[in-house]
């Protein structure tokens, strides 16, 4: 007997289809549908953290060579341990082991689908009926999507423009409670281009043992700091306070779509063991996607072989831009940008719309300017600031100048008439 | 202030932590069973347990397949994040290929691409899972399955498979089972645990049942085209006029590469059930918070379905074929193990132990534990895959391996038998 049309008791999962979680990708997918097809101008992607579309941020051929011989070798087509192979696990503890004051064991590492899957696994693992977790605002829209998928509550702190972004421990303090188990920190900064001192890192390590909380230090942009402060990896606190470090090779290496990352657990007194999550993380490693196993067995080549000078052209290509992106915005009297960016991708400017007209909010201003002069820019409110922008300058030179241009054209279309 | 242990506030999902449903794996009982291999045998351990021959040089991937990795990742233009769906190319590729097979032409929209089919299963599950709801799977099955519906509170209920009827689906129970909250029904073709192929009928009446049930069919198909024996490969989107199917699939196995992370999920729907469902709204909006398969591999997908000789797929059936014959022919010939059904598909054969026969093995997993660490061979035990006192032999593996192991199995067996 057939089935006719409206008896399927099949349906979408309400809780899936009822949140409508932003991630920085849908914000960028819906600007671009309004970019003007009929703009003979290239768009210009000032929106997202992805520069690997640009001949001068191409990966290192070390990388490429590394894949290439993997994959040739043949020994990495079978299925990977749940929690990465050993040579891989080993080549991460030793690279990030370099910049510790005490040394990790292959054990302390975790491979993950990227970066993203590293957030999804400590979210899920820190997820119990009434806990929560502090997270960074301004900060990166992944984490609260997933938060609500795990039903797992956030709560946020404020970073301050006037102090270099800096954590507002005072509101840190005021939110935590007994049911709080971790704090995010994401250094160098995504989205303000911050890097945090050792004596900040330091104060937040302190806050966090004082709590008795968990600092989940997300170091995607590990070592892409080209201003005055150095790149201080949370985990030299991790004999103070337990410290899981999110990272991949997606950004220091130009690679997003290798999706090759790690969590490692800074833990030298052994307290996220005892406590359990250790054996949650493994737990939940198994009934989970695994990265490539060829990409992982490529991992100590690509770890141990790149050489520096790669790496200083990318701090050079950046540090160019992040200094042209500063004086331009200077040039633009309807955004202003508090601190200089030091490191990672991105800088977070001011959006004054009383200078314009027509234009009420963030949303507004990245909409028109898609649709006006095809240039992406990001609106505030995706990352928990209104009326800011999070710009992008890991692009072409050349090409941020452009888009700079661009959006002082559209200023200067839109400024208020005295 | 110093913070004492006790004062530290943490504790980790206590689900991860207790649920045995999930962690029961088949990747645990394996590893426990490896722990008691003696590292003073010389032999070469003999890998019975998981469905990967890729260690095995007769079964290395074809070079079309090396070549097109290589190739996409020189060329550079993949080293960025994928769309979430997965590129055009690859969806487009995929929508190809496996419209061969079928009656009617899929959209590149109604491919996902995933992190193999490892996480097409998971999607679906999530997906179909709402309070209350429940789906039907097979049993013997695939116990990622139950794996991932336990961590996603969506209740399973399982059907029995028929030994004596070549495993096939005993429909008689799938309705018995069903009821108003039943969303879907998960079946296995080629079969793992089984080594069964469905004839295009079978197919056909799982189908009609899943259409009176009103419920989708889950088509996993991840051992496509891997048929040996007298029947050929029919894919379930055959019937998706009958019942919308949803097909999960990859790359891991048709080309031996379980390590490269390639699958799919895909939406067979000539008339448009599933889309007027919410299913579509889902999919993408769990896929817009999960990992992504790596683009460079997406890349390459074109050139490696379109461009994979038909010589490198005969030799893969020729060999499993061989060694599907070797394996029952040689379990023949050991007392305490009968096979009822010759395996035409797949990589498996599930047999059932005569415990009776045996002195001091008092079960499948007593049994895997002292085979390991008397002859070096890892058998799956068949508790795993829902069947108590069966094992599931994996036979992909260089044809003299497999001699063998079944050697020293037959060789356990009777240093074992009771007088």
């Amino acid at each position: 007997m057939e089935n006719t049309s409206d008896n399927w008791k099949f349906k979408g999962n309400k809780e899936l289809n009822s949140a409508s979680a932003i991630t920085v990708r849908g914000a960028l997918n819906a600007l671009m549908s309004n970019l003007n097809a009929s703009d003979e101008r290239a768009a210009i992607p000032l929106g997202h953290g992805d520069p690997s579309a640009f001949p001068c941020f191409r990966t290192t051929t070390v990388a490429d060579d590394a894949i290439c011989d993997s994959v040739r070798s043949a020994k990495f087509n079978s299925y990977s341990p749940t929690v990465g192979i050993l040579p891989a696990r080993r080549a991460v503890a030793d690279y990030l082991s370099q910049d510790l004051p005490y040394k990790l064991s292959p054990d302390d590492v975790y491979l993950t689908l990227g970066c993203t899957q590293a957030i999804e696994v400590i979210l899920t693992v820190l997820s119990s009926p009434g806990a929560n977790i502090l997270l960074p605002r301004p900060g990166f829209p992944y984490y609260e999507a997933r938060a609500a998928f795990c039903n797992l509550e956030v709560r946020h702190f404020d970073l301050l423009p006037e102090k270099g972004w800096e954590v507002d421990f005072d509101s840190v303090e005021a939110l935590a409670d007994k049911n709080t188990v971790a704090m995010v920190i994401i250094n160098p900064g995504n989205p303000c281009g911050s890097v945090y001192s050792y004596e900040h890192l330091e104060k937040v390590a302190k806050m966090a043992k004082k709590l008795g909380i968990i600092v989940i230090a997300d170091e995607v942009y590990d070592h892409l700091a080209f201003g005055s402060k150095p790149f201080v990896p949370m985990g030299v606190f991790g004999s103070s306070v337990p410290v899981v470090t999110l990272g991949s090779i997606s950004k220091r290496w130009i690679v997003p779509g290798w999706r090759l990352g790690w969590l490692v657990t800074n833990d030298p007194n052994g307290i996220l063991r005892k406590s359990g999550i250790v054996d949650c993380i493994i737990a939940f490693l198994n009934v989970s996607a695994d990265p490539v196993t060829f990409i992982q067995g490529a991992l100590p080549q690509i770890l141990e072989k790149t050489k520096e000078d790669f790496f200083s052209k990318i701090k050079t290509i950046l540090r160019q831009a992040a200094d042209i992106c500063y004086e331009k915005i200077k040039e633009i009297p309807c955004i202003e940008c508090p601190q200089k960016p030091e490191g990672s991708m991105f800088v977070m400017v001011k959006l004054d719309t009383s200078l314009l007209d027509g234009i009420d909010n963030d949303m507004d201003f990245c909409l028109s300017l898609a649709s006006e002069e095809s240039v992406i820019v990001l609106p505030g409110i995706c990352v928990g600031l209104r009326n800011w922008l999070r710009i992008t300058f890991a692009i072409e030179p050349a090409s941020l100048e452009d888009g700079l241009r661009r959006i002082k054209s559209f200023y200067e279309r839109h400024s208020k008439k005295k | 202030m110093e913070n004492g242990d006790a004062k530290w506030r943490f504790r980790g999902n206590k689900q991860l932590r207790s649920d045995s449903a999930m962690n029961v794996t088949i990747r645990s009982v394996r590893q426990e069973i490896m722990s008691r291999l003696n590292p003073q045998d010389e032999r070469p351990v003999i890998p019975m347990a998981q469905g990967d021959p890729s260690y095995f040089s007769c079964f290395r991937t074809a070079p079309v397949a090396e070549d097109a990795i290589v190739e996409s990742v020189r060329s550079a233009k993949f080293n960025c994040y994928s769309p979430i769906v997965g590129i055009p190319p690859a969806r487009r590729a995929v929508a190809e290929h496996l419209s061969k097979d079928l009656p009617f032409e899929l959209s590149p929209d109604n491919v996902y691409i995933t992190v193999g089919c490892t996480q097409a299963i998971e999607i679906i599950l999530t997906v179909l899972t709402n309070p209350g709801s429940n789906v039907l799977i097979p049993r013997p099955g695939y116990p990622y399955y139950e794996s991932w519906a336990a961590f996603t509170h969506l209740e399973v209920r399982h059907y029995d498979l028929l030994p004596e009827k070549g495993w096939e689906v005993d429909l008689d129970s799938v309705e018995a089972l069903a009821d108003q909250n039943t969303a879907a029904i998960v079946i296995i073709n080629p079969g793992n645990p089984c080594g069964s192929v469905f004839s295009a009928e079978h197919l056909e009446k799982i189908a009609k049942l899943a259409s009176q049930l009103g419920i989708m069919v889950i088509a996993d198909e991840v051992y496509d085209h891997l048929v040996f024996g007298s029947k050929p490969f029919v894919p379930m989107g055959v019937f998706a006029s009958i019942a919308p199917v949803v097909t999960v699939g990859s790359l891991s196995k048709r080309w031996i590469v379980p390590g490269w992370r390639l699958g799919w999920l895909v939406l067979n729907d000539p008339i448009g059930i599933l889309r007027k469902s919410g299913i579509i709204e889902s999919i993408e909006n769990l896929l817009n918070i999960s990992a992504d398969p790596v683009t460079f591999v997406q890349g390459a997908l074109p050139q490696i379905l379109e461009k994979t000789g038909g010589d490198f797929f005969s030799k893969i059936k020729s060999l499993l074929r061989e060694n599907s014959d070797i394996c029952y022919d040689m379990i023949k010939e050991i007392p305490c193990i009968d096979c009822p059904h010759k395996p035409e598909g797949s990589m498996f054969a599930m047999v059932k132990l005569n415990l009776s026969l045996l002195e001091g093995i008092e079960s499948d997993m007593g049994f895997c534990l002292m085979l390991s660490s008397e002859e070096s061979v890892v058998a799956l035990p068949g508790f795993t895959v829902g069947m108590s006192g069966w094992l599931r032999i994996m036979f992909a593996m260089e044809p003299s391996s497999l001699k063998d192991g079944l050697h020293r199995i037959k060789a356990f067996c009777q240093r074992h038998g009771k007088e």
